[in-house]
């Protein structure tokens, strides 16, 4: 009992990678100014190594999570602890950044402010991999913030009026949902008398029905910040604005870390609740948004007309699927929810990066793209599939029947009816637009569409085969992503 | 091993063709395509006498294993599939629509082939809703892209009519066989139908059959879930329209078979009175419109809706018989209707339209063959003795006027007397047919003949035409392969 806490660098490490990465911009900036062009690899370098040493504890066990920053015995608590599912979604948010960073490399060859990007992209991102490990009030809150901050300076750093639009409603929503997460964490703290979140604590507060309710309370205010970052309805409105407004990049920033990212947060708290707090209240709570945001989401998606759009609604009703099984408030929920987001994640980044890639503005943009691109049509057509949940993308099959199992062992009935139209209306709004992939190619765009596929070079074809890749492995062999998550 | 290699290689083919070998021409295409499906077709002969099996994880954390094989139910279903897959990938050398390159045309064939076989075998439950959803998206390609030329705009619908109504259905599906499996414990469809599922209580085992009826009701097609098909069928190019009723179909009532019939018996029985009542009504709805149909293809569709009530008023009589009879009739109809949609197509693509109003000459001067094998169909269809269809409703009729003893007599007696008038229906429909095209008009020296059958068509209307009749002089070949299957689900009971 020589130190205050126990400080183990290797279980840290897919936090400090980024963290590391953070330094050697910054210095290489102050040594060289402005002609960082090196940032941008230099970060993907370091996300993707701190991915390895993240998936390394995909494989341990549940029982046996890596932990470190413990305080002394008796008490024991460790503030990092990171089993298998954590594991893997935090290599989920390194990997899905450093997708980010390949589209905005290719996306600003010349741009001055590279090493701006890389900074705050890797602080995010560093950001999402703690909240995943956090288990104390403090931790969770402080990471939680570095994971969104950095992203409204992302927005707003394109420099268009709309990007400022799209970056003032971001931070006003994060500013908001701050709040609602920091008097949320306070309530959690009154109703436990815990700093940490801990079942035992919560299991002694759901006895009292005084503390019950503030319980009921701080789970109210949590869930709702956390909606803003994920999306549910009716936290959702900045969602479409700012996807639109950003770099591609960026988007793809917001809508797979920081997604990913968002639900490892919701994560340790549902986590909590297991077991110690039964009862409708919980489901009611997490049911109401999530039954709202497969609805909205996928109604308004059929709607829209530019790519970009229609994934945000997308995303919005992706949100929702993720909530679905936690409704459960059980462990099966939880590992269905992880598997959920982590396969969003990666048919949103292969979707994106092939828009980036086309440069298409609207759906007829992409027309007949599975002739003119093959590599491109085919990668954006199984992520359409995937996020439908048809095989041939059968891992979007696996994780709907993952995710609607939880409710439906728990009887929770309405969000099941839900998920049954979301998956329907989900097929109108996906299919429709591989609909147009499949179409004939108009002979005139085709001399315009070269200019775009220039424009986005090799990184984002990188992304594209690797996700695509990702997809095909894991709909071939589901166990190897949902054996990562127990 | 064996089982593993039937369902990869048409997939593994198939999948070639969609992606790397798209701009295959058109002949090494359907050559590939045309000698994958015979492969298939000898190793499905090679499964269905050796009855081989497959186990391995697939997602422990599930309970659901990658679990492929075969028995009495799934030997005859195994085979026809197979044999469709020729006949489809044979019609190419008649006719490849456009809309696309003929490789993504042949490769959709073989990919809903193989999702079919994969349906067929599945011996999980879960792996059967994959399987089930394997098909969806080839299928919507072929009707989507490849069928109808002349009005994009139906097409568009028609696929799309047809996803979305049977993703309804499998979707519910899904929340029935999570019910099902999460309640029971096991996800294994042996299991399941060897007493764990019978052994839930009552209020569970109901909901689980309605889910799952409910389902693949739409799927099968039951009246009133029956809309997506005489669109779909319609616009659809003769080889999707032949896999559509021979193949999709089927997968409707062999989930109904395997699924609520045989695992949750008693949730089943109580349901099975609407289930009655509904196919008695389609047998005589679909007789009706198809007295009044103008476009042939969309009455042979129609014709199909009330085959179908035929199996499923079989199925919910609950008797031995009556397993018997569907099963047998599910062979009969894809057989017959695969017959009458390559003979119909054939027309199609002759004639540019088979619409009935238009005064054609007669069918049984200018093209004999065709008129023949035309005759041929609409016989087997009405179920005419000596013919395939006969067997399969005559069972059907006979097992609704001796029920189970758990099921309500009455209300059955009452659906077999509509059967009955529904087949009267069927023989009058085929007489209109017959009237119309084979004897149609005198023949007019001017306008054009109608070409008759010749190369590969006629082999491939030859061939279903010697099974229609082999089916119907021989049923026993085909009873006494499901016999034993059927009295083991009879006896879990």
């Amino acid at each position: 009992m020589t130190s205050l806490v126990s400080v183990d660098a290797v279980v840290l490490a897919p936090a400090l990678a980024p963290v590391l990465g953070v330094v050697l911009v910054l210095v290489g900036d102050a040594v060289r100014p402005g002609r960082s062009r090196w940032a941008l690899p230099l970060a993907g370098v370091v996300l993707v190594a701190g991915a390895l040493v993240a998936l390394r504890g995909s494989l341990g066990s549940e029982l046996e999570p890596l932990r470190t920053l413990c305080l002394p015995a008796p008490d024991g608590a460790c503030l990092w602890t990171a089993g298998p599912r954590t594991s893997t979604l935090q290599a989920a948010v390194l990997l899905a950044s450093a997708a980010a960073l390949a589209l905005l490399h290719d996306g600003r060859a010349g741009r001055r402010d590279t090493a701006v990007t890389a900074t705050l992209l890797l602080a995010s991102a560093t950001g999402g991999v703690a909240v995943a490990a956090a288990r104390d009030l403090g931790s969770w809150l402080v990471a939680l913030e570095l994971a969104t901050v950095p992203v409204v300076a992302l927005v707003a750093l394109r420099g268009t009026r709309s990007a400022a639009h799209g970056a003032l409603s971001l931070l006003v929503t994060s500013l908001a949902s701050f709040a609602l997460l920091v008097l949320g964490a306070a309530l959690w703290l009154t109703a436990t008398a815990d700093a940490t979140f801990s079942s035992e604590a919560v299991a002694a507060a759901w006895a009292d029905p005084d503390r019950r309710r503030v319980l009921v309370l701080a789970v109210t205010l949590l869930v709702a910040g956390l909606g803003f970052k994920l999306s549910l309805v009716p936290f959702h409105a900045w969602t479409p604005q700012a996807y639109a407004a950003a770099d591609l990049g960026t988007t793809l920033f917001l809508a797979a870390a920081s997604k990913v990212s968002a639900v490892a947060a919701l994560l340790v708290v549902v986590s909590a609740l297991v077991g110690a707090a039964p009862g409708p209240a919980v489901a009611v709570l997490l049911g109401l948004p999530a039954v709202a945001s497969l609805l909205l989401g996928t109604v308004v998606a059929l709607r829209q007309d530019d790519p970009v759009r229609l994934l945000a609604w997308s995303t919005i009703a992706q949100a929702g699927w993720v909530v679905v099984p936690l409704t459960a408030v059980s462990a099966t929920g939880l590992r269905a929810a992880a598997a959920y987001v982590v396969t969003y994640a990666a048919a949103t980044t292969v979707a994106l990066a092939v828009v980036a890639r086309t440069g298409a503005r609207t759906l007829a943009g992409t027309r007949g793209l599975l002739r003119r691109d093959p590599l491109a049509g085919g990668a954006l057509g199984l992520a359409l599939l995937v996020l439908a949940g048809l095989p041939p993308g059968v891992i979007g099959l696996v994780v709907k029947v993952l995710a609607l199992s939880a409710p439906v062992a728990a009887g929770v009935w309405p969000v099941a009816a839900a998920g049954v139209v979301a998956v329907v209306l989900g097929l109108a709004v996906y299919l429709r637009w591989v609909a147009v992939l499949l179409a004939r190619p108009e002979p005139a765009d085709g001399p315009g569409e070269e200019a775009g596929d220039t424009a986005h070079g090799r990184s984002t074809r990188v992304v594209v085969v690797a996700g695509t890749v990702v997809l095909v492995l894991v709909s071939a062999l589901p166990q190897l992503l949902v054996g990562g998550l127990s | 091993m064996v089982v593993s290699l039937l369902l990869a290689l048409p997939a593994a083919v198939g999948l070639w063709l969609v992606s790397g070998g798209r701009a295959l021409p058109v002949r090494p295409a359907r050559l590939l395509a045309a000698s994958t499906a015979g492969l298939t077709l000898a190793l499905a002969v090679l499964v269905a006498v050796t009855r081989p099996g497959v186990d391995r994880a697939w997602l422990p954390e599930l309970g659901v294993r990658w679990s492929f094989g075969v028995d009495g139910i799934s030997v005859p279903l195994v085979l026809l599939t197979a044999l469709m897959g020729v006949v489809v990938t044979a019609h190419a050398w008649v006719e490849v629509p456009r809309g696309g390159t003929p490789a993504t045309f042949l490769g959709c064939l073989l990919l809903v082939e193989a999702g079919a076989l994969a349906t067929f075998t599945a011996r999980d439950a879960v792996l059967f809703l994959v399987a089930f959803e394997v098909v969806l998206v080839p299928m919507w390609v072929l009707i989507g892209r490849y069928g109808d030329a002349r009005d994009p705009r139906a097409r568009t619908e028609a696929a799309q009519r047809f996803v979305l109504y049977t993703a309804v259905g499998s979707t519910t599906m899904l929340v029935g066989i999570l019910l099902l499996v999460l309640s029971a414990g096991t996800a294994d469809l042996r299991e399941l139908a060897g007493g764990a599922g019978a052994a839930l209580a009552p209020g569970t085992q109901l909901a689980v059959a309605a889910l799952l009826v409910a389902g693949l009701a739409v799927k099968v097609p039951v009246f009133p879930l029956h809309t997506w098909l005489p669109p779909a069928h319609t616009t659809a190019p003769t080889a999707g329209s032949v896999l559509l009723a021979a193949v999709l179909l089927k997968m409707g009532t062999y989930g109904l078979v395997r699924l609520p019939v045989a695992t949750v018996p008693d949730g089943f029985g109580r349901l099975a009175p609407v289930l009655a009542v509904a196919g008695a009504v389609g047998i005589v709805w679909g007789g009706l419109v198809c007295l009044v149909e103008r476009d042939l293809k969309r009455l042979v569709a129609y014709s199909s809706v009330a085959h179908m009530g035929f199996v499923v008023l079989a199925l919910a009589s609950g008797s031995q018989t009556g397993l018997q009879a569907a099963l047998y009739a599910n062979i009969a109809h894809g057989v017959v209707s695969a017959l009458l949609f390559v003979l119909v197509g054939g027309l199609k693509h002759r004639w540019g339209s088979v619409d009935l109003t238009v005064r054609r000459p007669a069918l049984r001067e200018t093209s004999p063959r065709l008129g023949f094998v035309l005759l041929l169909g609409l016989a087997g269809s009405l179920g005419l003795p000596g013919l395939a269809g006969f067997w399969g409703e005559l069972l059907a009729i006979y097992a609704a006027w001796r029920p189970a003893d758990d099921r309500p007599g009455a209300v059955l007696l009452s659906c077999a007397v509509v059967a009955a008038v529904g087949a009267a229906l069927a023989a009058a429909y085929a007489l209109r047919v017959a009237g119309l095209v084979w004897s149609g008009d005198r023949p007019d020296p001017e306008s054009p003949a109608t070409p008759d059958t010749v190369g590969v068509e006629r082999w491939v209307l030859g061939g279903l035409s010697a099974l229609v009749v082999l089916l119907g002089v021989a049923p026993m070949l085909l009873l006494s392969v499901t016999h034993d299957a059927v009295a083991a689900l009879g006896g879990a009971r």
